[in-house]
């Protein structure tokens, strides 16, 4: 071969390796689903389950002052049963919780489920199991030996409580699915509900 | 271990095979992985600091996509940036295979090897992070693999996933972590190449010119020709179908899709800890082959020749402890912990006073001494000396063409005087098969080879000797016939000249001698 072919087969001979490089970076991955999915994706806080007592006056003044809270609660976070129906049939079920050791943070929730095409009556329904001593709205006296400490205490009871999630929460919604697509059910926390979110594509 | 460096041995020569028919040994890309690589890091950071100008966090698909619009530039740049991406992993991987393969692993090169196996890892983090910065399906789907390992683990709280689905647009901070990562790991990559590097004397940082136009020519061609699309955007409510992989950096993707995140974790883990421990798995008892180099004080002259040729800087010179007689000031120290055993050094020292257990000048001279007694037996055989790690395939077919094959450990570590005593044994001429340079295993062997032979570096081929009886050549591995037209062609030349026996060099048998240790004081 002469020193030019040999060249011009050496320079082709490394195009094609580069074509070959350049064919392995865009290497189609997945195959065109057939199904749907619904995703149940959000955060929200559970609601406490305590047992309260408001103190007398003599009780919190026998306290030490950082330690006086008129209302002396005890308990846990709630558990929920979530219930996922397409139709007539229950698709998911599950007993959830908030995070952590002691289920005391937020409860975070990632779930996809596959789901043939077309349209569905969706139900999805988030209950709480327990039923006795849910936080209520104490409306602590804010006078006696608290001070306007009794009043911030009761705000902000009222206040971790309306950040909890309800006792009960369902979306109800005939809902089309699509091969392909992904459609979201997910919490809203200032409306306290349920919403659907499809990306705004069919 | 040894039969996984065999097998990768295997694989190495074939594609050395494959690439010396292709490419000629001189351009032989393989060679040259590591020093293709630092290339490739340049190019990376050249057309990287172009797409930055452009590249938006709070737009990021958008802005590649106005960058891809830019057919006269930014398109191209773009193109050479992935293509570029992609060709580091492949010569990295190709580097460290070939170190692998060729037992230079361990010892004096674990630095080497444990910052080499960082720098993969980095090129691959730094890969993620780039593709994830498109935001196109790929982008995205890479994002989301890397939240569902991440949430794997015990450690967040609140899972990574979900700030990809959808439940919110992706926050702008990301895409600013990201481009943060993309353009610190590279710098700390440089770091990492100083430390990679920091124990090589004269480190080969870059590839021949040639070899640097005509790879960064043949990226610029292939993304003209063909260039790098951009992908759609990533939707978190379409399911994945049919993304386009970069297979270099998500090869792992496929298989960590269908196993639980543990065991990919594990995977990961394993093969991470595994690289790190092939220093420790493939060392070898410094004895033999392996045995470091020690000085002779009593023969060094203090010369300064061998600290200068050690491709490892394993030898300096020291103060001699008084008394020092008649010897120098200053003699040669190596430092066992640096030496490769590549013994070069052997054949830097005219008085034979360095080198590895039984491969100094010293212990050359009786060998071949003795092999001209019993190979040189006819007048007008030539004498090819080879490399140990030469094919043996083209060994035979040299033999059988009538070459007396003299097989030495590495051509730069053989003394020049063994050339002058083969030719005195009887030879009418003497050939030399090295490695293609870049190929060899002591760095530097041919180089050093060639100015001692032709260009009076120390020890010199004594001035004495025909230098038309001596010949360098390359032998490379799958060029059979680049091996035998040398040979032939040396042959012929040394047949026309006028025979050995008949030439006045009566001087050269004493020569050859290995000089005395200096004893004793000066009378
Ligand atoms: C971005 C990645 C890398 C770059 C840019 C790089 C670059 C280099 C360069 C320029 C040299 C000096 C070559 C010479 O002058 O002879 C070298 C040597 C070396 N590299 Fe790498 N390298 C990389 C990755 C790796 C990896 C992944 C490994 C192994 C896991 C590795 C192992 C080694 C070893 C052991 C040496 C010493 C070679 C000897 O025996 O002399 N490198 N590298
Ligand atoms: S054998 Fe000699 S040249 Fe090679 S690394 Fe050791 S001291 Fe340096
Ligand atoms: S080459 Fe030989 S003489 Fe010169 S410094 Fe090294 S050991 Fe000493």
């Amino acid at each position: 071969m002469s020193g030019l072919a040999r060249r011009l087969v050496a320079g082709l001979a490394g195009l094609a390796g580069l074509l070959a490089l350049r064919a392995t970076s865009l290497v189609p991955h997945g195959d065109a689903p057939s199904h749907a999915l619904l995703r149940l994706s959000w955060s929200a806080r559970p609601e406490r389950v305590e047992t309260c007592r408001e103190l007398s006056d003599a009780e919190l003044a026998a306290r030490p002052p950082h330690m006086r809270l008129r209302t002396e609660c005890s308990g846990r976070f709630a558990s929920y049963l979530l219930t996922v129906r397409l139709g007539a049939e229950t698709v998911w079920t599950d007993t959830v919780r908030g995070g952590g050791l002691r289920n005391d943070r937020p409860m975070h929730l990632v779930r996809d489920l596959s789901v043939t095409p077309g349209q569905h009556p969706l139900q999805v329904s988030l209950a709480r199991l327990d039923s006795a001593g849910v936080a209520r709205d104490t409306s602590a006296s804010p006078t006696g030996p608290l001070g306007d400490r009794g009043q911030r205490e009761a705000d902000e009871r009222r206040r971790r409580a309306a950040e909890a999630l309800p006792s009960l929460l369902v979306l109800d919604q005939a809902t089309t699915f699509t091969a392909g697509r992904v459609v979201m059910v997910t919490y809203a926390n200032e409306q306290r509900q349920f919403v659907l979110k499809t990306g705004g594509v069919p | 271990m040894p039969l996984f460096e065999r097998l990768a041995l295997r694989v190495v020569r074939a594609l050395d095979a494959a690439c010396h028919r292709l490419f000629g040994w001189r351009w032989n890309p393989l060679h040259q992985s590591g020093a293709l690589a630092c290339l490739l890091l340049v190019v990376l950071i050249a057309t990287g600091l172009y797409l930055l100008l452009f590249y938006r966090v709070g737009t990021p698909w958008e802005s590649v996509q106005r960058l891809q619009a830019q057919w006269w530039l930014g398109r191209w740049m773009r193109g050479v940036h992935r293509l570029a991406s992609d060709l580091l992993v492949v010569a990295a991987v190709a580097h460290a295979v070939r170190m692998f393969a060729q037992a230079r692993s361990w010892g004096p090169r674990t630095m080497a090897w444990v910052s080499g196996v960082f720098l993969l890892l980095f090129t691959f983090v730094s890969g993620w992070t780039g593709f994830v910065l498109v935001w196109d399906r790929f982008g995205g789907t890479l994002a989301l693999a890397g939240a569902r390992m991440m949430d794997s683990l015990p450690i967040l709280s609140e899972p990574l996933v979900r700030v990809f689905q959808g439940e919110r647009p992706v926050p702008g901070a990301f895409f600013f972590i990201n481009l943060f990562l993309h353009i610190a790991i590279p710098l700390g990559m440089g770091a990492g190449l100083w430390l990679h590097v920091a124990r090589l004397a004269r480190p080969v940082l870059l590839p021949p010119r040639g070899l640097s136009v005509a790879g960064v020519i043949g990226m610029l061609v292939v993304v003209l020709a063909l260039p790098m699309p951009l992908d759609a955007k990533f939707d978190p409510f379409a399911i994945a179908a049919a993304v386009p992989l970069d297979l270099s950096y998500a090869f792992w993707l496929p298989v960590a899709d269908r196993l639980p995140a543990a065991l990919a974790w594990t995977g990961a883990v394993l093969t991470f800890t595994a690289a790190l421990l092939v220093p420790m798995l493939t060392r070898r008892a410094r004895a033999g082959a392996w045995a470091p180099s020690v000085v002779d004080p009593a023969t060094c002259t203090g010369c300064e020749q061998c600290p200068q040729d050690c491709p490892w800087d394993a030898i300096t010179m020291v103060p001699r402890p008084e008394p020092r007689g008649a010897h120098s000031a200053l003699v040669a120290q190596v430092d066992p912990s640096l030496c490769v055993s590549c013994g070069l050094c052997a054949a830097s020292c005219a008085p034979m006073g360095v080198g590895p257990l039984h491969r100094s000048g010293r212990d050359q001279i009786p060998r071949i001494r003795a092999f001209a007694r019993e190979a040189l037996q006819v007048p007008g055989q030539v004498v090819a000396v080879t490399c140990e790690n030469a094919a043996p395939g083209q060994l035979t077919a040299l033999a059988s063409r009538g070459a007396v094959v003299y097989p030495v450990p590495c051509t730069g570590n053989m003394h020049s005087s063994v050339v002058e005593l083969a030719l005195r044994g009887g030879a009418a001429g003497v050939i030399i098969f090295s490695c293609p340079p870049r190929d060899c295993r002591g760095r530097e062997g041919p180089t050093w080879l060639e100015q001692r032979i032709y260009r009076e570096r120390e020890a010199e081929l004594q001035a004495r000797v025909d230098k038309r009886r001596v010949a360098l050549a390359t032998m490379a591995i799958g060029d059979l016939p680049g091996t035998l037209t040398a040979f032939t062609t040396f042959r012929q030349r040394v047949a026309g000249l006028v025979p050995p026996g008949l030439d006045p060099s009566s001087e050269m048998e004493v020569a050859c001698e290995p000089p005395a240790p200096h004893v004793g004081a000066p009378t």
